[in-house]
């Protein structure tokens, strides 16, 4: 039992104290037994209030510290490391959240939201009456890491980390790297082309000695836990051997005996493609492949190339690493059909589409067969949405349209383009490309929000119309040639990783990481990170920031050898267990197993796999689990002090 | 001769994206020495109140960080310091001149304030943007760090009262400036931002109408540690109940020289208003605005809830402000939406001021010049590939030296900079 503890409640400013009467709830504090000390203070966490108790616990022989402010996700290991400093044991430290949990969830009625605080504090202090010194637990971890996704972020993040010294293994679900990328042309701000910026990436790669690549492949299944992951890869066959050196006569020749023809997915269905594929010169590894999908394994190709083999199985390789980084990247929004004419009015594409029509077109752009002069941007499709789903800003699409339409007036010259806008938002030193095409001559327009721009057929020609803001809410009809639906980002599909690693998902179904200025590139999942688009809509600059930001975090975590985690794990009480198997039953962590001594059966915690999520406590018949740092003593007395 | 010390990282500037940098590669190893110039770390984040788009107190996230920072043991910081005559000798090899500024107070000062108390001069705070004075013997402000007082000299009377009274005896006035030589391996230039002076358009009338404020005063009103208790109007110290925000105050605007978009002030103006809100139930708030910039993670959210609590928003840019005898302001805008000008009364303006590059980095490099884009900022080399090289090698750019960012990205970005200085440090590709 601690019989010294001191108190501390903060005012967080005033996000608390403007709600809760700090006074009060310190004043009650200081009347319940063996509390020695009860304080207020501006800000707990700045630097001059942890260096004040660490005094109080010195001078007053503290052997138990309550501090009542926000939510323990927040500032936990602050005050952790505040009890440390002044030589407590950090388990000794009670965080009692009065934030959230008081001012903010009442500030209409203030004094119960005193009154919860109180209550709140009483039950804190019996907690910390209870509390145990415990000490955190160090696991060996090994230092290397798997990267999902080869995209510009994931390359990216792997040449940083085998830089520091990790080593990396860099999954690619499908069979060429680069992701989005490798299909853009000319990029913003430096004018390299997507593939450019691929080819000098994987080279690097290739030159890594500590990078290991598998494209076509998957995470199978996945088993440990941070330090320690081990995951299971499916590696799909290729059915070109790894050794073949293309031979692009060959190669075409191939091609053209493929019967097989199906919608090119790399230009966006604008052409067909053979069930034997590279879709570019430079695109890397430099093997074709095939689809498997659409083959009908006639054998053609064979004839012409022995290096190609339909035979190839499938692989699965086991690895072991410390961490895992996600890297998945975004799709396109695909438009549904009929909205602003997708797929119901001939000529309207979207900028994806348009942007690959654009390096298909050396001399003037054609769209079906038509001469385009007339070009229409509707932005915001897929984002923004007032009824649909996607309530958020994609953030680069107005830039990457008026990027693509100063191009297209670049090279075609004669072309007009009209942008049906929702306000522009090239925020930053994009605003200088806004100006650019401005002075091109660029007609810009602008909806508003209760009345979005239409897309219909009248009399043959394809019509934009708008209720133009920036004309004074005139009506305005624009015939095009060509409607380009400028779609938003939404997350790559990937429902199986989702269900291996169980990373959440927020609103927007992007990646959610725990705090945006705290641990941005952190999720709930110890070791899995996350980082570019499959966390929110970024453009290439933006996800190689959050890429490389990970590549250090990720360093940090596992570089090290060891990393420690909480103590609070199951603690089973061999004399009371009888082995009835519910406890394994139940955890997800598959951290409970039997073992037999002297005839007697009882269930045993791997210490490593135990995430001390309380699964098991509830369903053993002879309450032989305890939780430590939640051990019964410590919940009954804080219940009993919440109903006093 | 004193052999001059050694580190593997120095980084200049410790605002959030220096204190990020710094952390990310002590929590490596390495060694890091962080040079900040003003009093305290904590950059212009410290004085913020809460942040968009999550409204968490911005001192909530900060403190933490400055206080990781203080006391991490890879790092040692120098407040009130410069570095100059940076010199590149190879490749890991860096020397510069360390400049450490007299506080005329000891490290034995215990931030008791007591000297403040009898100082008999009073100047313009500095850091509540000039709402209120302060003393020439002051702790900078109540969460600084290091939370130690410092002696303003230009504007002391060298009376010697604080001398008296100290407690603990730290007021020191033989302090003179120190320098030594320091030798490191990599350098990160965090040296962010500078605000837009609103005294360059003359026809909004900051400086000559007492009721017009930019938004970091309007920011220290609302900010925990606010110099008033409430919000007030600095002419009569009247509540305002009628506020209008004019954005793009020296952005997007070449008359000014800086024709690109700040990328935060819309977001600071939807934020402020909101807590206006909560401030000051019963006012109107006004923005004027081009376009609203909410393009980052949950940003068009948080602008969709300003909206919903009654917040108006006007498609036109202000063009001249007017006061009235009361104080009150007639701001003239051309309101877009109806295609005519119009005139509008307010009792309080607040100017959204843009970002500018704080080009100090200029200046401090001996023999090399670290290469300015378009805009001043630091030009990066490979922008798509290593957002944070600039043009010498081993020297990497974090936050807003790199160009106008809000807080995440800025984090971000000094987590780009401080896995290239380490994948520098470590020697690349192997």
């Amino acid at each position: 039992m601690r019989n010294r503890i001191g108190v501390y409640i903060c005012y967080c400013g005033s996000n608390i104290s403007d709600y809760v009467d700090c006074e009060k709830v310190k004043d009650i504090a200081a009347e319940t037994t063996d509390v020695i000390l009860s304080k207020t203070t501006m800000f707990a966490c700045s630097d001059s209030a942890q260096n004040e108790m660490i005094e109080d616990i010195k001078n007053q022989k503290l052997d138990a510290i309550v501090v009542a402010s926000c939510s323990p996700k927040l500032h936990l290991n602050t005050f952790r490391n505040v009890a440390q400093r002044a030589g407590l044991n950090q388990y000794n430290y009670v965080q009692v959240n009065i934030r959230e949990q008081c001012s903010w969830a009442h500030s209409n009625t203030p004094p119960q939201a005193t009154e919860k605080a109180i209550k709140l504090v009483k039950a804190g202090i019996a907690r910390a009456k209870q509390s145990q010194e415990l000490t955190p637990m160090a696991i060996p971890s090994t230092n290397s890491v798997l990267v999902v996704g080869a995209g510009v972020a994931g390359m990216r993040a792997a040449i940083e980390l085998a830089k520091m010294g990790t080593e990396v293994f860099i999954i690619e679900r499908e069979y060429f790297v680069g992701g989005r990328a490798a299909q853009w042309n000319e990029l913003f701000t430096t004018n390299e082309t997507g593939r450019e910026v691929v080819s000098r990436l994987y080279n690097t790669i290739m030159e890594a000695n500590n990078i290991t690549l598998f494209t076509g492949a998957d995470i199978d299944s996945k088993t440990g836990s941070v330090g320690n992951f081990d995951v299971k890869l499916r590696i799909r066959p290729r059915h070109v051997k790894p050794d073949c050196k293309l031979d692009w006569g060959k190669f075409k020749k191939a091609v053209e005996v493929c019967p097989v023809e199906f919608d090119d997915p790399f230009n966006f269905g604008l052409t067909k493609q053979k069930a034997i594929y590279k879709n570019f010169p430079s695109e890397f590894p430099e093997i074709p492949t095939i689809d498997v999908e659409h083959c009908t394994k006639c054998g053609k190709c064979v004839d012409i190339c022995d290096k190609i083999d339909l035979d190839q199985k499938e692989e699965m390789l086991n690895i072991n690493v410390g961490a895992v980084l996600l890297t998945t990247g975004s799709s396109p929004y695909e438009p549904k059909t009929g909205e602003f004419g997708y797929k119901e009015i001939e000529n309207v594409v979207t900028l994806q589409q348009l942007k690959r029509l654009i390096e298909l077109n050396e001399y003037d752009l054609i769209f079906k067969g038509k001469k385009i002069k007339n070009i229409a941007y509707v932005y915001c499709v897929g984002s923004r949405q007032v009824d649909g789903e996607n309530k958020y800003c994609s953030r680069y699409c107005c830039t990457s349209a008026i990027h693509t339409a100063i191009m297209v007036k670049e090279k075609y010259k004669t072309i007009n383009n009209f942008h049906f806008t929702r306000g522009i938002r090239t925020y930053g030193k994009q605003e200088a490309l806004y100006h650019k095409a401005s002075k091109q001559g660029d007609i810009f327009l602008q909806s508003f929000e209760d009345s979005p721009t239409e897309v219909y057929k009248e009399n043959g020609h394809t019509v934009v119309k708008i209720k133009d803001i920036l004309t004074a809410d005139k009506e305005l009809e624009v015939n095009t040639d060509l409607v380009v639906l400028v779609t938003g980002m939404i997350p790559r599909k990937n429902d199986s990783i989702n269900n291996i690693l169980k990373v959440p998902i927020g609103r927007d179904k992007f990646y959610n990481e725990i705090h945006p200025k705290l641990r941005p590139v952190e999720t709930v999942i110890d070791g899995v990170l996350i980082a570019g688009a499959c966390q929110a809509p970024l453009n290439i600059t933006e996800s190689v920031k959050s890429s490389l930001s990970a590549a250090v975090k990720v360093n940090s975590l596992i570089s090290k050898g060891k990393i420690e985690l909480e103590p609070t794990l199951a603690q089973i009480d061999k004399l009371l267990c009888n082995w009835c198997d519910k406890c394994a039953d139940v955890c997800p962590y598959s951290a409970i197993v039997k073992e037999v001594k002297n005839g007697k059966m009882f269930a045993v915690v791997h210490e490593a796999n135990c995430k001390g999520c309380g699964m098991c406590l509830p369903v053993c018949p002879s309450n032989a689990i305890q939780l430590i740092g939640y051990t019964d003593i410590e919940i009954e007395s804080m219940i009993e002090a919440l109903i006093d | 001769m004193v052999e001059s010390k050694e580190y593997d990282v120095l980084v200049i500037g410790g605002g959030i994206a220096g204190e990020e940098a710094a952390l990310n590669l002590a929590n490596i190893g390495y060694k890091v020495i962080l040079v900040e110039k003003d009093l305290s770390i904590g950059g212009k984040m410290i004085h913020l109140s809460k942040v968009f788009p999550t409204l968490d107190c911005g001192a909530c996230i900060t403190t933490p960080k400055v206080s990781e920072t203080a006391r991490h043991p890879n790092i040692e910081i120098f407040t009130f310091s410069e570095v100059q005559d940076i010199e590149k000798h190879a490749e890991n090899d860096f020397s510069a001149t360390l400049i450490e500024n007299p506080r005329y107070v000891t490290d034995d000062c215990t931030g008791c304030q007591i000297c403040e108390e009898k100082c008999p001069v009073v100047v313009e705070d500095q850091y509540q943007w000039n709402l209120v004075g302060r003393k020439a013997v002051y702790v900078p402000f109540s969460i600084a760090n290091p939370r130690i007082a410092v002696i303003d000299i230009e504007n002391c009377s060298l009376c010697g009262l604080c001398e008296k009274v100290c407690p603990a005896n730290a007021i020191d006035f033989s302090q003179v400036e120190k320098k030594s030589t320091i030798k490191i391996r990599s350098i990160i230039i965090a040296t962010g931002f500078e605000l837009f002076d609103p005294l360059l358009i003359p026809r909004y009338g900051y400086g000559k109408f007492k009721n017009v404020v930019t938004s970091m005063q309007m920011e220290r009103q609302l900010v925990p540690t606010r110099p008033f208790n409430n919000v007030l109007r600095p002419m009569d110290g009247k509540m305002p109940d009628n506020i209008a925000y004019v954005l793009c105050a020296g952005s997007r605007d070449e008359t000014v020289g800086n024709p690109i978009c700040s990328q935060v002030c819309c977001m600071y103006s939807v934020k402020q208003a909101q807590l206006l809100m909560g401030a000051l139930p019963m006012a109107d708030v006004t923005i004027y605005y081009i376009n609203i910039r909410a393009f980052g993670k949950g940003f068009c959210e948080f602008f969709q809830q300003a909206k919903g609590m009654g917040i108006e928003f006007i498609k036109g840019k202000a063009g001249l402000i007017k006061e009235k005898e009361n104080g009150n302001l007639i701001i003239l805008y051309e309101d877009i939406q109806q295609g005519n000008v119009k005139e509008a009364e307010h009792d309080l303006v607040v100017l959204s001021v843009g970002m500018l590059p704080n080009t100090d980095f200029t200046e401090i490099f001996k023999n090399s010049r670290v290469e300015q884009d378009l805009y001043n900022y630091v030009n990066k080399v490979d922008e798509l590939c290593c957002p944070a090289k600039t043009n010498i090698d081993g020297v990497f750019v974090a936050g807003t030296s790199t160009g106008p960012l809000d807080i995440p990205d800025s984090i971000l970005s000094a987590g780009a900079a401080s896995a290239e200085a380490a994948g520098y440090l470590n020697g690349g590709v192997k």
